[in-house]
């Protein structure tokens, strides 16, 4: 008897594997919220391509439902990533969701991160017109600099009034962000305006200030444990020790430096450390 | 003869007795200081020594300074230096055999994360010998209850959504179970029916052979026997069968209450994980509320919402931080 009913449950269950599945789909909200955090873990994993596609997918759930802030935030998201990957015109679209658009009431703050998101990338493809004009619009939004990210605009405003040949506007501007940056325990952009600092001190000649600058950064992003960040610490460590006659302390920085670019396994870091090795 | 006149004294002894006033209030003004000086530790011998840190937040003069939970002095200076910031620790000049060459010092709060701050000396070996006047030692600067928040959010987000999407999957093979067991139900309610007709079958049988036998007459004896013989056996046979049918009646029954029981636990295994998440929303919303009011609004920084961070860094060109 038991034999019998132990066969018939096997061969109904065996039925039942057979069957298709007919899972009915989640609600939106809950797709956007997997979305989003199956590309914050591709972003950790370095795979920025399934990074844009899951933030792709998240925008247009987001546009689906006219959820502006969660379309604003994958806008900045994937322009972040496509950044990343290299594809600035494709970042500069995805931040104009959120910038030309007038009609859709986006939060100011999502507005501010957008123009700021710009600035930094017309910085880093070298506009600098463009990107003074997008901080400008960000500074204007940011009321007497007083929100969240008054570091970070200070410290593109720093960058830009260095590479404007301004060292010493740099050096006060940077140090404006650090201080902004030590009041809010933004420790990320402490540090950045702590290298802005080392920089701009270098710049302007005063050797010992920009590599007591350049170590205080490097002591925080060590902290961070960004390879990127600590990489670029180095280097300028090694720059303002070799411009202060320190030749010693300068190869001791570069080979640091090397041997965090080759542990990241990062190309530019590596391409960077050709011509400093070949300066050397 | 008349006695020289007394004028009459109405305060005698008044000097004496304001200056034995005064004398008594001087004496408790001099103790009153003592006792604060005695507190302050004035009249304790100290023997200063040094850390530096890379960063002096939430560092603050007169902060206590503990070794093993035992106030032994106090930060008493602190100013910039290249690098960072020199602390100046006074440490009671008794207890410095205690701490040795290669001790060090590191932040601390009292209580865990949120207690009062004090920068608490963990001693070397004491092989080392002491420390003396001036020396400095090492610091560490233990991580903040931000940057712990932040470590578990980051190690817990994606188990969260693995969770989520195993209970998704679990949540999706439920219903397929429910649809196959909708399935079995609606076959073994035929079974019976089955069962019946299997049964007129066997009658109609057991007459046929009964007819036939009739029909034969005498001639046909082996015919005869042999339809008795069906006749006998065909009982037996039908017999088995009522039973054969009887347990997969029983079967079918047993698999009937089975599915009704994981129905029923479904049903009440999705109001749990409702709750669940329902909790976790409102235990977010707790602990974000309290992260903004006084005195833990210092102690915590804004969780950050789904945007990636927006880094500075990033207007150089830099390669994303996860490159690999």
């Amino acid at each position: 008897m038991t034999a019998w009913r132990t066969a018939a449950a096997a061969a109904l269950l065996c039925a039942g594997c057979g069957t298709p599945p007919s899972a009915p789909l989640p609600p939106v909200g809950a797709r956007t919220v997997d979305a989003n955090a199956r590309a914050a873990t591709s972003v950790r994993a370095g795979d920025y391509a399934a990074a844009a596609r899951r933030y792709e997918e998240a925008l247009a759930l987001a546009r689906s439902v006219e959820d502006v802030d969660a379309i604003a935030a994958n806008a900045i998201n994937l322009s972040v990533v496509y950044q990343w990957m290299g594809r600035e015109g494709s970042a500069r679209d995805a931040l104009k969701i959120v910038l030309d658009d007038a009609r859709r009431a986006f939060p100011e703050r999502r507005r501010l991160q957008a123009e700021l998101r710009r600035a930094i990338l017309e910085l880093a493809t070298g506009d600098r017109a463009a990107a003074a004009e997008w901080t400008a619009r960000a500074e204007r939004r940011c009321e007497r600099l007083a929100c969240e990210l008054a570091p970070a605009l200070l410290n593109v405003k720093s960058q830009l009034a260095l590479d404007g040949g301004q060292p010493a506007e740099a050096a006060r501007l940077a140090q404006a962000a650090a201080d902004a940056a030590r009041s809010r325990g933004d420790r990320v952009e402490q540090a950045n305006a702590l290298r802005n600092a080392g920089r701009a001190r270098l710049a302007n000649g005063e050797h010992p200030a920009a590599v007591a600058a350049l170590e205080q950064a490097l002591a925080i992003d060590h902290s961070l444990a960004d390879p990127r960040k600590i990489h670029a610490d180095l280097i300028e460590l090694a720059r303002a020790s070799a411009a202060a006659g320190d030749r010693d302390a300068a190869r001791g920085y570069l080979e640091r430096a090397q041997t965090v670019s080759h542990a990241a396994r990062d190309p530019r870091g590596l391409d960077e450390m050709e011509v400093q090795l070949r300066l050397r | 003869m008349s006695e020289e006149f007394q004028p009459p004294v109405r305060f005698p002894h008044l000097l004496a007795k304001v200056n034995a006033f005064l004398l008594v209030g001087l004496l408790l003004v001099l103790t009153f200081v003592g006792i604060v000086a005695h507190k302050q530790g004035w009249f304790v011998h100290q023997t200063m020594i040094r850390v530096i840190t890379p960063d002096a937040l939430g560092i603050s003069t007169g902060m206590p300074v503990k070794l093993f939970g035992f106030t032994i002095g106090s930060v008493r200076e602190m100013h910039l230096v290249s690098g960072g910031v020199d602390v100046q620790l006074g440490i009671m000049s008794q207890h410095m055999p205690r701490i040795p060459k290669g001790s060090r010092a590191r932040f601390a709060r009292e209580s865990g994360v949120i207690g009062a701050s004090v920068i608490e000396i963990i001693p070397g070996k004491p092989i080392s010998g002491e420390l003396v006047e001036g020396e400095q030692i090492e610091f560490d600067r233990s991580r903040g209850i931000s940057e712990i928040v932040e470590e578990f959010r980051r190690q817990a987000a994606p188990a969260f959504a693995e969770l989520k999407q195993a209970l998704s999957q679990v949540n999706r093979t439920g219903e397929d179970v429910v649809v196959i067991l909708a399935a079995l139900r609606a076959e073994a309610e035929q079974l019976p029916a089955t069962h019946k007709a299997m049964r007129r079958l066997i009658e109609n049988a057991d007459r046929a052979t009964a007819d036939i036998s009739r029909q034969a007459g005498a001639a046909l004896q082996s015919a005869q026997r042999a339809s008795e013989s069906i006749e006998r056996s065909a009982p037996a046979l039908a017999g088995k069968l009522a039973t054969t049918l009887d347990s997969i009646d029983g079967a079918v029954g047993q698999l009937r209450q089975t599915a009704a029981e994981a129905q029923e636990t479904l049903r009440g295994v999705r109001p749990v994980i409702d709750r669940s998440e329902s909790a976790m929303r409102d235990a977010s919303e707790v602990f974000s509320a309290a992260k903004r009011v006084w005195p833990l609004s210092d102690a915590f920084k804004d969780t950050p919402d789904a945007t990636l961070p927006i880094d500075s860094f990033e207007a150089r060109g830099a390669p994303g931080p996860g490159r690999q």
